[in-house]
């Protein structure tokens, strides 16, 4: 037995959101379960009731549009992602993102929405997002609204989640023809682990815009102010320059993965890395 | 505590029982089935020793609730052998000498049942990321990635 929670299956959104709204905190919504249920195992602290929002059909749709960018449903879970043609060619640091977590038999559980709601400092599906500008959309008893990604996370295991809220969908904008993302994460085993640090980064050459964000080496994962690219300049100098900006924009710990010191060092490693695949003059971009 | 009655087929048997919210599939499968082959390891998802097939795809069943699965079909390793004849894969797995201890093969081979249904001729490092949520103490996963292999190539024959 995992907990003394009771359990409500829901076929919608509103009828899910009332529930929770009626319960006043003491019940949470359910989505894969595979943060949660392991959670409420290990603290012993049960919720009254789990409302189970999987069923709902418009949470699990995943729909690309080469103009309109893509909404995927919150309950899609994370191999449907990391398997999505689109999402593999478009929004790659996403797809990239999605197939690092846990294991196959867990991305065939967790789901997107609940990785960001969880959110963990760790969470692999979040520097992806952040560099593709991705938007929360959230439902609660007063209605809907749009959350930017970057402000969602405000803490450890923190939203800006109201309470009785929940994640409907993620949007993600359009990107440019030539536009591309990566994701890279360091773990300490090469098969399931949680990052010691996760890194993506978005780059459209067309708008010349290029957006870093770093997980597992703050509060939250951290996305860094724009830069603008000079002409021609190196990468291994442009690599320094957004190692000096990622240095004074995190501030990492010391934990049971790795210590804060290794984790800064691996920053530049990560983003030369990372730009060496996005920059490259055989990718035909600069 | 309240009691949730659900319906769901269990190695093509339908079974009706009625589950507390807080039971997980895998207690499910052992305590109510007595079906003993998926095994608790660490009850987290990180050791893949209870796999179970979940609508034909792998979970690990310490992670699903039991209520979660009404109306759901779960194949287990019970449901692999057919007459009392072992299935080409679990025959493999003597074959190649891929079991040692044992306790890690019931989720082992619904890993790699499940990949070989989505994917008859994996590449190595398809088994790999396959059963990469499987720990196995024992074997060092050589044998393992071989026994795959060779029920793979059995089908071809």
């Amino acid at each position: 037995m995992i907990g003394t929670f009771d359990y409500v299956r829901v076929g919608s959104i509103k009828e899910g959101c009332e529930l929770l709204a009626a319960r006043n905190g003491g019940a949470v919504a359910l989505a894969g379960g595979t943060d949660l249920l392991v959670s409420i195992r290990n603290t012993g602290r049960s919720p009254d009731l789990l409302v189970d929002f999987k069923d709902v059909a418009q949470l699990n749709r995943l729909v690309t549009d080469n103009d309109a960018g893509a909404m995927i449903g919150a309950c899609v879970p994370l191999n449907v992602i990391a398997d999505n043609t689109v999402i593999n060619d478009r929004f790659t640091a996403l797809a990239a993102a999605a197939r690092s977590v846990g294991s196959y038999q867990v991305r065939n559980r967790a789901t997107l929405g609940g990785n960001i709601a969880n959110a963990s400092p760790a969470a692999d599906t979040a520097p992806a997002l952040l560099v593709l500008g991705a938007s929360v959309n959230v439902t609660g008893k007063d209605g809907t609204r749009k959350i930017p990604i970057d402000k969602l996370f405000t803490g450890v295991k923190k939203t800006s989640l109201r309470a009785g809220e929940v994640i409907t969908d993620i949007s993600l904008p359009p990107v440019g023809s030539r536009a591309r993302s990566a994701f890279l994460k360091k773990q300490r085993v090469k098969g399931h682990d949680l990052a010691i640090i996760n890194m993506a980064v978005s780059y459209d050459p067309d708008a010349e815009a290029l957006r870093v964000a770093i997980g597992s080496c703050a509060v939250t994962p951290i996305l860094l102010p724009p830069v603008n690219l000079s002409e021609n300049e190196p990468i291994d100098e442009l690599a320094e320059r957004l190692n000096d900006i990622a240095q004074a924009a995190i501030s990492p710990i010391d934990d049971i993965r790795a210590s804060a010191v290794y984790r800064l060092g691996l920053v530049p490693v990560l983003l030369s890395d990372l730009l060496s695949v996005l920059l490259a003059p055989e990718g035909g971009a600069r | 505590m309240k009691l949730h009655e659900i319906t769901l087929a269990v190695n093509g048997t339908r079974e009706t029982l009625s589950v507390p919210a807080g039971m997980t599939l895998l207690e499910l499968l052992r305590e109510k089935l007595y079906l003993t082959g998926p095994k608790e390891g660490c009850g987290a998802g990180e050791c893949g020793s209870c796999t179970v097939l979940l609508d034909g795809r792998p979970v690990t069943s310490c992670l699903v609730l039991a209520v979660e699965t009404d109306g759901r079909e779960v194949r287990t390793i019970e449901g692999e052998a057919t007459d009392g004849q072992l299935s080409a894969l679990q025959q493999a797995f003597i074959d190649a000498g891929a079991i040692q201890c044992g306790f890690c093969t019931p989720g082992m081979v619904m890993s790699a049942r499940a990949l070989l249904e989505r994917n008859p001729h994996p590449s190595d490092d398809e088994i790999k990321e396959a059963i990469a949520g499987n720990l196995c103490r024992c074997t060092g996963y050589e044998s393992i990635i071989a026994a795959v292999r060779l029920a793979a190539e059995g089908r071809e024959k």
